[in-house]
């Protein structure tokens, strides 16, 4: 049975498309992402709902699950990410060595992180498969893997005191960034551009914000008056990222990372700034589906079958790339990458509908006949 | 002989004061070099390894890193912030990120000096994305130095020549006001890439902005481009392109720590003892 349309697949919707597009630097219509007038991006947005989706997943904090079905069935999505991740890995690699062959250019093996696996793939591959090596613009799902692997805490602490998730999401996420922890990689020197441990402040954000009573209760009972904080951050946000305007870095007080604007840590500024994102753009979902709800409904068919959508649709950023490389990038040429990525993320998620359609017809029919 | 008192007084007058002089120098030297514990490597305390010999072309231009000198003077220990693409290479039995690798050369080459190396490369990362970065890493690590690989992965997406150099502009400045030094990275050389016209643009950019802000860049395209030629002449080992790639990265970890031991040392007005150090050839 597919999803109805709702608000959390439209705006996965949004986040998966834009994703694409930025994932394309230098293209044409990055501009027309929220991205370049505000300090949150899709990857925000990605991680909240993915918190939100968790909330559906689990059920209530009343809910009868074991907690050791649960930590299965939550580690069990983890793998299955994980593999997503290694999977799309192995493509985009296979893709950059292919063209790299092809032009006989070996400046494309050089590419998003790549040069260590072709230069050094003993070391390389057991990075990948420990996700401590990631390629560039595919370190979200490895970030998404230790969420979820990281869920079955805050689900049950969810159970056992529901009060306590957040401020336990709040003391990991303090303490981060005060003492500047971070995720190594290996076997290149560096940290993960994607910190699991202060990324997962918006995660458990949409987990506890996605019920009913509680917090999330709380604050659609206040909507009305938080939208009204929100606009002006909002709007602030928009020069913040449109002109730059941001204290030097150096100047701020320690610890720094509280007040730095970093996507890395996720630090607060930006958080701030996502809420009351979220907070002015949730008003809009019953007008836009008023007046346009072909739109919504596509965006949902994409937000419904997400993880499938990016796994594509990373897979088509990188082949956007390539073509902007080999055709010199133009409006003209980034209009058809837009254009044919979209259709082909859309195709995938009208293929994996129709599919669960037809399972479906099939056991009814299998069904019918044996009853 | 009264005259002849005086002019000898005069002359030991003289001599007192330019022996003085000199001997405070030699003193002061002494000294400095004491305080510091720093032994200045000669060019065979960093070596270039035979694969990576490239004859007279000039590894870096000679732009002073005056805020790593201080750095070692007073306390013997730099710290370098690296930005952009990284890979790992071989060295004996060990495999490493170049980065590190030249960590390791600039400690072996001067002796009693600290490096701390903090590797923050994201792959794909435009310069413009990386910019926002470097500020954010200077406020949280306090390097003395950021070195910064960079128009690659511009060159590749065809970010417009005007805003790369504004990007690459602001930040020198940006560092060189917050007592910063830097080293730019400039481009790889890959054969298919030399006639792409907008990859040239943006090597010249580089070499520009080099030479205007007077900072220090590597020169990977015109050292890589020597040892391909080298190759053609039949007396290097690797084999094909895709090799020399990888071999890369070896040459440009010794010719970092060449780059930066030149410039440390250029800074603080001692000369190399090598007098035959690769000179800038623009």
């Amino acid at each position: 049975m597919i999803r109805q349309v709702n608000p959390v697949d439209f705006w996965r919707g949004i986040a998966l498309v834009s994703i694409f597009i930025n994932h394309i630097p230098g293209i044409y219509y990055s501009r027309f992402t929220h991205t370049a007038y505000s300090i949150s991006d899709s990857a925000d947005l990605f991680v909240f709902l993915a918190g939100w989706a968790l909330r559906y997943m689990v059920g209530a904090p009343s809910s009868k699950m074991p907690a050791w079905y649960l930590t299965l069935r939550l580690w069990g999505r983890a793998i299955t990410l994980y593999m997503a991740q290694i999977v799309i890995t192995m493509i985009a690699l296979a893709i950059l060595a292919g063209v790299a062959l092809w032009l006989n250019n070996p400046l494309l093996l050089e590419w998003h992180n790549a040069a260590a696996v072709f230069n050094d793939p003993g070391q390389t591959l057991v990075g990948l498969a420990l996700i401590t090596h990631q390629l560039g613009y595919f370190n979200i799902l490895p970030l998404y893997v230790l969420l979820m692997t990281m869920a079955p805490v805050f689900v049950l602490v969810d159970r056992v005191s529901p009060h306590l998730v957040l401020p336990l999401s709040l003391l990991i996420y303090g303490l981060t960034l005060g003492f500047q922890v971070s995720i190594p990689t290996w076997p290149i020197e560096g940290e993960w551009f994607f910190n699991p441990l202060a990324w997962q402040l918006l995660f458990v954000l949409g987990f506890v914000l996605a019920r009913e009573d509680g917090i999330g209760g709380l604050i659609r009972r206040h909507m009305q008056a938080i939208r009204l904080i929100a606009l002006p951050i909002l709007i602030i946000g928009v020069f913040l990222t449109y002109y730059g305007w941001w204290i030097d870095p150096t100047e701020v007080p320690t610890p720094k990372l509280y007040f730095l604007l970093s996507k890395t840590y996720a630090t607060p500024p930006r958080v701030f700034q996502f809420l009351a994102l979220v907070a002015v753009m949730s008003v809009t979902y019953p007008y836009i589906k008023q007046f346009a709800s072909w739109l919504v409904e596509f965006l949902a068919m994409l937000g419904r079958n997400s993880l499938y959508v990016f796994c594509i649709s990373s897979i088509l950023s990188l082949v956007g790339q390539i073509v902007r490389f080999l055709y010199q990038g133009s409006v003209y040429i980034d209009t058809t990458v837009v254009i044919c990525g979209i259709l082909i993320m859309a195709f995938t998620a009208w293929l994996l509908e129709w599919r669960k359609r037809f399972n479906d017809r099939i056991s009814l029919r299998v069904a019918a006949s044996s009853s | 002989m009264a005259k002849t008192f005086q002019r000898s007084h005069q002359l030991a007058g003289g001599s007192v004061v330019v022996l003085s002089t000199l001997l405070l120098s030699v003193l002061a030297w002494a000294q400095a070099w004491g305080q510091d514990n720093v032994v200045p490597p000669s060019t065979s305390q960093v070596p270039f390894s035979q694969d990576c010999q490239i004859g007279d072309i000039a590894v870096a231009t000679e732009s002073p890193l005056p805020n790593v000198a201080a750095a070692l003077r007073q306390r013997k220990q730099i710290k370098i912030l690296a930005f952009g693409a990284s890979s790992s290479v071989k060295q004996g039995p060990m495999r490493r990120g170049h980065t590190e690798e030249t960590r390791q050369i600039l400690q072996r080459a001067i002796t009693g000096l600290n490096v701390i190396m903090i590797n923050r490369g994201v792959g794909g990362e435009l310069s413009s994305q990386a910019a926002e970065r470097i500020q954010n890493d200077v406020a949280l690590n306090e390097p003395d130095m950021v070195l910064w690989q960079v128009g690659t992965e511009d060159a590749l997406a065809y970010t417009p020549l005007a805003e790369l150099e504004t990007t690459i502009i602001d930040t020198v400045r940006w560092l060189k006001q917050h007592k910063v030094d830097i080293v730019l990275v400039g481009l790889q050389y890959v054969d298919r890439m030399e006639r792409d016209e907008h990859y040239r643009a943006v090597r010249q950019l580089l070499n520009r902005i080099s030479a205007s802000e007077n900072v220090m860049i590597v020169r990977r395209y015109e050292a890589q481009k020597q040892l391909a030629r080298t190759q053609l002449n039949g007396s290097n080992p690797f084999q094909d392109e895709f090799e020399r790639s990888e071999a890369g990265y070896v040459c440009l970890a010794q010719y970092l720590a060449r780059a930066i031991t030149i410039g440390i040392f250029r800074e603080r007005g001692r000369p190399l003892p090598n007098p035959n150090l690769p000179r800038p050839s623009n």
